[in-house]
């Protein structure tokens, strides 16, 4: 039997204080500085956008692209990453994504034209997809078994943090020297700062144990577990760090031809609504364009940059609640309520946006509205989203499952961010947000449908369930 | 010497592995079932007098090469693949591919295939 999916966050036991705890943290800082890039590179657009609307004389199909070739990159990134960290290893994949990170920022920093600027978020975008999956495979390799289950998401938190952080500095850098020209390409190379020190940082850190235990060098695994545990614990994990190693070998096991079986296809149809649900509530839609629909609602360029400062704020500590309700209340009703709760938001930006005159009041009507929509959004639909995703997929359909799953996510992604500003420009801004609302309240009816609940249930009891779904019969056959 | 079964998630596999039991039984023998399922093969519904190993299918994506390399591996061991096999229509054939015919003309021993 497989362990129940319970209390995820697990409280950390008794870190014994020494080197190793020191180096521990050090790598942790170190390689979620990808997560942070992350974050700042998919926010800095926010408030950068408006600055380069008028510099480089965008319409509102080419601010999509600018926006939304990123996404695509970030696809094919996070498609190709993991079979290349797989063959070169952890470490070398996060030196290679620093060095990706760097010349992507300067290459939209110095871009004379949209063309350049597509060139430069689309390398952007591959390091942003290989991040998603390196950080994350080389924090669980490397962390002990109690800290793993945090850190997924605590890679989301890191996302958001990078946020944040750019729209604060946008905000800065707006308000400052704003009348200055250019001062777009300001906001965008302060990313590559993080870049160098992910690059300078790793340079130091160790490779993963687990895929040194899978290319059989198992005396390197063993060097490197000493740094980073007690000397007693070291020798125990080994045989552990092979064990998982071979699980991840285990993980690979599904092909396309296993979708051919009807229990197998509906959990993959279940993952892939989970990851179109996250999307299409068009949170991305705020977390990018955010500056512009507060500039629209009425409130000043400056204004509209420090407000959304706001939609940084809350997005981070939303993570931190989330996190927290994760251990302690089931995943159905938290997704449910967060679908409901972010519909509503938009619903009411839609309703307020055709009602109000343009103006402060409005503007600030709207924000406290995107305000609440993120608060749903990051503090219940996002962690659930991972966290069932992680869940769903018996052992050997991980790999292949959340691999398609990923993708599709990052494809709706793109679209709304390719969709969203003609849309504005289309249908106007209030059309725009009754159709996210509308597309919400179908994502709900669905999760309603189909979505399981997996707190509390191992893997052999989703599986029955996913069997009995489609052939009541199956279950009295006897061999299967 | 022993009879081998590939036992993939469908009818077909069902009806594959209780041929192979009573082939088994017949001659007296030992009986390998490869487990093609994603998920753990029930062994609560299988005989207990007959000597049955499972081996679970991991690191192939392509379940013909899966079966291809375990009578490699039990070579010289296994006399006889049981198979289950059914139509498949032409585009299916066409997308995936036929297990049973590439199985049938690759084998090494001889198969015995088995219909619903």
């Amino acid at each position: 039997m497989s362990p129940t999916h319970d209390a995820v966050p697990a409280v950390p036991t008794t870190p014994t204080p020494g080197p190793h705890n020191r180096r521990l943290t050090l790598l942790t800082v170190v390689a979620t500085f990808g997560g942070l890039l992350f974050g700042y590179d998919t926010g800095v657009i926010n408030g950068a956008l408006p600055y380069m609307t008028d510099d480089l004389g965008l319409t509102p199909a080419t601010e999509g692209v600018v926006t939304s070739s990123l996404l695509l990159g970030a696809a094919l990134g996070a498609f190709l990453g993991g079979r290349i960290s797989d063959r070169r290893g952890r470490r070398t994949m996060i030196l290679w994504l620093a060095v990706l990170f760097a010349v992507g920022t300067l290459i939209c920093t110095f871009a004379p034209g949209v063309g350049v600027m597509v060139l430069g978020r689309v390398i952007l975008g591959l390091a942003v997809g290989g991040a998603s999956v390196t950080v994350i495979a080389y924090l669980s390799e490397v962390s002990p078994a109690e800290r793993r289950g945090r850190l997924v998401t605590q890679n989301e938190l890191m996302i958001v943090s990078g946020q944040l952080l750019a729209f604060i500095c946008n905000a800065v850098i707006g308000g400052i020297w704003g009348e200055a020209g250019g001062v777009w390409r300001w906001m965008l190379v302060i990313a590559t700062l993080p870049a160098v020190a992910l690059w300078v940082g790793m340079l130091a850190m160790p490779e993963s144990p687990r895929w040194l235990a899978s290319r059989g060098r198992f005396g390197e695994a063993l060097a490197v577990l000493q740094q980073v545990r007690d000397a007693k614990r070291a020798e125990a994990e080994l045989a552990e760090v092979r064990a998982l190693a071979e699980e991840d070998r285990a993980a690979q096991t599904a092909g396309w031809r296993d979708l051919a079986v009807p229990w197998i296809r509906r959990i993959v149809v279940v993952g892939l609504a989970i990851a179109v649900m996250q999307q299409i509530t068009g949170v991305n839609s705020i977390m990018y364009y955010g500056t512009q629909i507060l500039t629209e609602s009425g409130f000043d360029r400056d204004g509209a940059l420090i407000a959304n400062i706001a939609n940084g704020v809350i997005s981070v500590l939303a993570t931190f609640v989330g996190i927290w309700l994760l251990g302690r209340v089931p995943r159905r009703p938290m997704l449910i309520v967060g679908q409901i709760g972010t519909f509503s938001a938009l619903l009411l930006v839609g309703v307020f946006s055709l009602v109000l005159p343009e103006g402060v009041g409005r503007a600030s009507v709207v924000l406290a509205l995107t305000v609440t929509f993120l608060a749903f959004q990051q503090g219940a639909i996002s962690p659930v989203t991972w966290l069932m995703l992680s869940e769903i997929f018996p052992l050997k359909l991980r790999g292949l499952g959340m691999g398609v799953c990923g993708l599709m996510l990052w494809i709706v992604n793109f679209l709304v961010g390719l969709l969203f500003p003609i849309l504005v420009a289309g249908i106007g801004i209030s059309a725009t947000f009754f159709l996210f609302a509308g597309l919400g309240v179908c994502a709900m009816l669905v999760a309603k449908a189909i979505v399981p609940e997996t707190k509390g249930r191992t893997l052999e009891q989703l599986e029955r369930e996913f069997k009995q779904a489609g052939d009541p019969a199956a279950t009295a056959e006897v061999t299967r | 010497m022993t009879v081998m079964v590939a036992v993939p998630d469908s009818p077909e596999g069902r009806t594959a592995l209780s041929a192979a039991i009573d082939e088994t039984r017949l001659r007296d023998t030992d009986l390998l079932v490869l487990n093609l399922a994603l998920d753990p093969l029930d062994v609560v519904g299988m005989p207990s007098d007959l000597p049955i190993t499972v081996r679970e299918r991991t690191g192939h994506a392509d379940l013909a090469d899966c079966v291809l390399a375990a009578l490699d591996e039990y070579e010289g061991k296994v006399d006889l693949l049981v198979i289950g096999m059914k139509k498949r229509t032409p585009i299916g054939k066409a997308l995936l591919g036929s297990l049973s015919q590439r199985l049938l003309l690759e084998a090494e021993v001889p198969v015995l295939a088995v219909k619903r």
